[in-house]
């Protein structure tokens, strides 16, 4: 998971690397909030597995759905 | 996974929030007052079920994710320490574990050029114009964590 400057620069980025199949792109503000969800709670004292339907419902809560985002 | 699998992760988070780097073993036996042949089996359990990624071969921890312990491009300066972010995803995971402010130095994938971000009070108030790109799956990404 890389950052990028600009979409140019993905699309450059893409063509350089084998013509890869792109795969999903964010901007970075929605990755920041993704991460509060997803991390946030990583130090917890308290701290369990995270069942892979609430995985999946932190992503469908930022309309991370579809195959590419499908845990399972 | 068990309370006693939970204890040990729980040591090395904690040791990692406080040193800034993992606990060996050793001193995971040291600070539970168990046998490092035990902690060593509870690093690989923890290892097998995602809760932590070991270097191969080895009881040595790479990564506690988000956090790091080999070189990547993604660096984090939070808590007046500097850490190691697995990826870009991870970079943001960081201040958000942690719960503080950070400022996060990587480069463009494609130009290599400096890029920053700063995140403030949870809050991403410089690199707003950048992009996150992921090229795997998500049901593929424990195939090869360190690729992902």
């Amino acid at each position: 998971m890389v950052y990028l400057r600009s979409e140019e620069h993905l699309r450059r980025w893409l063509d350089d690397n084998d013509h890869r199949e792109p795969g999903a792109t964010l901007t970075t503000p929605k990755m920041n909030e993704l991460s509060l969800r997803w991390w946030g709670t990583r130090l917890d004292p308290a701290w369990r597995p995270r069942p892979p339907d609430e995985s999946q419902a932190i992503l469908d809560g930022l309309d991370l759905t579809g195959e590419f985002w499908s845990l399972s | 996974m068990d309370a006693f699998d939970l204890d040990v992760r729980r040591h090395v988070y904690r040791s990692v929030a406080e040193n800034g780097r993992p606990p060996t073993t050793g001193e995971t036996a040291a600070g539970l007052g168990v046998g490092a042949t035990e902690i060593a089996d509870a690093y690989q359990r923890l290892h097998d079920a995602h809760a932590l990624v070991l270097f191969p071969d080895t009881t040595d921890v790479w990564m506690a994710n988000p956090f790091c312990f080999a070189p990547t491009p993604h660096t984090v300066t939070a808590g007046g320490r500097v850490w190691t972010g697995t990826c870009a995803w991870d970079a943001l995971g960081i201040p958000a574990a942690l719960h503080i402010d950070a400022s996060i130095a990587s480069a463009c994938a494609c130009c290599g050029e400096p890029v920053a971000l700063e995140v403030r009070d949870g809050e991403l108030v410089e690199g707003g114009e950048l992009l996150v790109h992921i090229l795997v799956p998500a049901r593929r990404w424990w195939d090869d964590i360190g690729f992902t």
